[in-house]
């Protein structure tokens, strides 16, 4: 049995949504035992209302809780009874095998760095993100490629680059089924020597000290285009290009609803493009990604969106199930010493 | 010799309460009809459970199994049962041939109409001073059980009886006869427990309005934890129901430690029973060694418990203030209708969908 902390008071619309999600979870997931750590009054109030597996959830109490905005070094010392603290030790002490939160970001990363430990030879985690693009990739059709880091680790090395590389490979492999992924760095030119050092080295040795599908540079038009399956960058550049194409997405929806109001005309145009659109606002939906991996700890750690509802929170989940259930931190860990060797001849 | 006296009836609904049965679809209600004795599958631990209370009561205990199944598949049903180590003392199903071919199709899915008056003959046969029912979230069994338990305690009376006969739209010759049962029922509060199997993983808030008789169980060993705590069943029985479930491949010691601690969550169970049970269990332990090591046992349960930390624990559930049959009766029956239509205009769209995907179609 699959056994995923879920940090019940983390997050805008915690813990309702969250416990909402961890209950259609538990009726999905027949392989996976939920551990919902939070105020254990408020978190069986909520349960009572909802269909659930009993038999799959247990309550971890916690009395404590940190809210979004809270510094994150200061509250997890404030609060050494947090949610999201108690569930990072269960996973820590092997009580779990994963955990899920939609909390405070800066919160989640550092507790995850005081209770877990970097796997050998990863200096630095990364979290990575899904974006839709225009391509197809595996059997299953998936249409999303990897960004990582995308807020973990705002100073990278080379080194830093490709590990994380390696580690976005492996998640494609396993949780996209992507058994050859095509791996980028994302850089202001194609060429080789473009970029700043850390970038242009890092280009030199996953050409030469690694057997991925290493496709060189790609700009940020790239992303969309799906010219990549797996596309590198420090976590401050990361950052920035997920929450721009997360606004992007916004904007054009917030303006088919303007257009949708405004004429007529627009209106019915609007209407015979609906399905489409529909389908737009699907893929685009980050509800539906379930969540980012904070990847290159032994443990496993999915931050869901801080706005994430429950249809988010049951997604998150699920692929937190299907991370440890396909075997992820072995891959990582085999293809980070398989470089190291080759490194080192 | 002579039979001891009658203490306690179980009564017992079959599909979905003591067998795993589907019929949400034409399809599966056609394949279960045509099962096998051997091909039914009850709900893991509802046999250890049944025979449990048979061994409980030394011959003063009562089996009654009341089920809306046709009563064609009595025989089919007996065998089951005979199956699995069990014999019911009274197995009373439905006459839905009969009721077909007299043209009473309301009859055919009527609950109120068909279980209560069931009950009250029943009962009128051999009445107990106890009675525990056990039930399940598909149809209206809360609703249909607890009608029965308020009129045998006189809480309920006949001009009320008669409206919520009116409110399930019962037929004239079955609201007389149920007029006439209750009339002749030996009375008394002799409902103490009603379980009901959440089958369908139905919230339990709903419950709740029903008052502390009912509790809904994810299965039959939250069952067996609420009967001990009821003092029908020691823990040498908690244990071997336990064990015939964890046999069954589809619980673990976890799954039945988190349900203890569901309970403890509700309010349904004590701690302070739930750690009498464990070290009641201690000598007992042996039972369950072949299938897990005594120290796992104790420290899987002891961790649920230990887990809801220091909070006070939660307040017992309260008693139902009398209820409103006539507006509940009404209320269910405007529920399944409406969960009829949704599930008809499904299934037409269903159809029609696939008659559009079908290349022969085009």
């Amino acid at each position: 049995m699959i056994r995923i902390a879920v940090d019940a008071m983390g997050g805008d619309h915690a813990p309702d949504e969250i416990v909402r999600g961890a209950a259609a979870a538990s009726l999905a997931l027949t392989d996976v035992e939920l551990i919902l750590v939070g105020d254990a009054r408020q978190i069986d109030r909520l349960l009572r209302e909802e269909r659930h597996e009993a038999e799959r959830i247990r309550v971890e109490h916690a009395s404590q809780a940190i809210a979004m905005d809270e510094k994150p070094a200061e509250a997890l010392a404030a609060k050494p009874d947090a949610s999201l603290l108690v569930a990072a030790r269960l996973v820590a002490r092997g009580d779990a095998d994963a955990l899920v939160s939609a909390g405070n970001t800066g919160a989640a990363v550092l507790a995850c760095s005081r209770h877990f430990h970097l796997i050998a030879g990863v200096r630095r985690a990364a979290l990575a993100a899904v974006y839709p693009t225009e391509i197809r990739r595996g059997d299953k059709e998936d249409p999303f490629s990897l960004i990582l880091d995308v807020g973990a680790t705002l100073d990278v090395t080379a080194e830093d680059l490709v590990s994380f590389a390696l580690m976005g490979a492996a998640y494609a492999t396993r949780i996209s089924k992507n058994p050859r992924p095509r791996v980028a760095l994302l850089s202001n030119g194609t060429e080789a020597g473009k970029g700043p050092k850390e970038i242009v080295r890092a280009h030199e040795l996953l050409l030469a000290h690694t057997g991925l599908n290493f496709v060189g540079n790609v700009e940020g038009v790239d992303i969309p285009r799906g010219t990549a399956d797996v596309v590198v960058c420090s976590g401050f550049t990361g950052n920035i290009v997920v929450k721009m194409l997360e606004g992007v997405s916004e904007t054009v929806m917030r303006l088919a609803r303007y257009a949708y109001k405004e004429k007529l005309v627009w209106r019915i145009a609007l209407g015979m493009l609906s399905g489409g659109i529909g389908r737009l606002k699907a893929l685009t939906d980050w509800q539906e990604y379930g969540g980012a991996p904070l990847l290159g700890f032994d443990r496993l750690f999915i931050k869901a969106h801080g706005r994430s509802r429950s249809r988010a929170v049951e997604n998150a989940i699920k692929v937190a199930a299907k991370a440890v259930r396909s075997g992820l931190h072995d891959d990582i860990r085999k293809r980070v010493a398989e470089f190291e060797a080759r490194r080192s001849t | 010799m002579t039979a001891p006296a009658l203490r306690h009836t179980y009564r017992w609904d079959l599909d979905k309460t003591y067998l795993r049965t589907e019929f949400d679809t034409l399809g599966s209600l056609i394949r279960t009809a045509f099962e096998k004795p051997a091909d039914k599958r009850a709900v893991p631990g509802a046999p250890a459970l049944m025979r449990a209370l048979v061994a409980a009561g030394a011959g003063a205990h009562r089996i009654c199994i009341l089920s809306g199944s046709p009563r064609q598949l009595s025989r089919v049903v007996a065998a089951k049962l005979a199956l699995d180590g069990v014999t019911a003392d009274e197995l009373v199903l439905k006459p839905n041939l009969s009721n077909a071919l007299r043209g009473r199709f309301r009859a055919l899915r009527d609950q109120v109409g068909y279980k209560l008056p069931a009950l009250l003959e029943s009962r009128i046969g051999a009445a107990a001073p106890g009675e525990t029912l056990f039930g399940d979230d598909a149809e209206s069994d809360a609703l249909t059980y607890c009608l029965y338990a308020d009129l045998l305690a006189g809480r309920v009376t006949q001009r009320e009886l008669g409206r919520v006969l009116d409110a399930a739209n019962a037929y004239p010759d079955v609201r007389a006869r149920t007029l006439d049962l209750a009339a002749r029922v030996p009375g008394g509060d002799a409902v103490q427990r009603i379980l009901i199997h959440l089958e369908g993983r139905s919230p339990t808030a709903p419950f709740e309005h029903y008052g502390a008789r009912v509790v809904p169980v994810f299965n039959y060993f939250q069952a067996a934890l609420v009967l001990y705590q009821d003092r029908h069943l020691d823990a040498g029985a908690v244990l071997g129901i336990a064990r015939e479930m964890l046999a069954s491949g589809e619980h673990s010691l976890d799954t039945l430690a988190n349900s203890l601690q569901d309970l403890i969550r509700r309010g349904r169970l004590g701690i302070k029973t739930a750690l009498a049970l464990g070290e009641e269990s201690m000598p007992l332990g042996s039972s369950l060694a072949e299938l897990a090591p005594q120290s796992e046992i104790a420290r899987t349960f002891t961790a649920r418990v230990r887990a809801l930390g220091a909070l006070p624990a939660a307040p017992p559930a309260a008693d139902a203030p009398l209820l409103d049959y006539p507006a509940l009766v009404a209320a269910d029956v405007a529920r399944r209708r409406d969960a009829k239509r949704s599930r008809d205009a499904k299934r037409s769209r269903d159809a029609k969908r696939s008659r559009r995907q079908d290349p022969d179609h085009r």
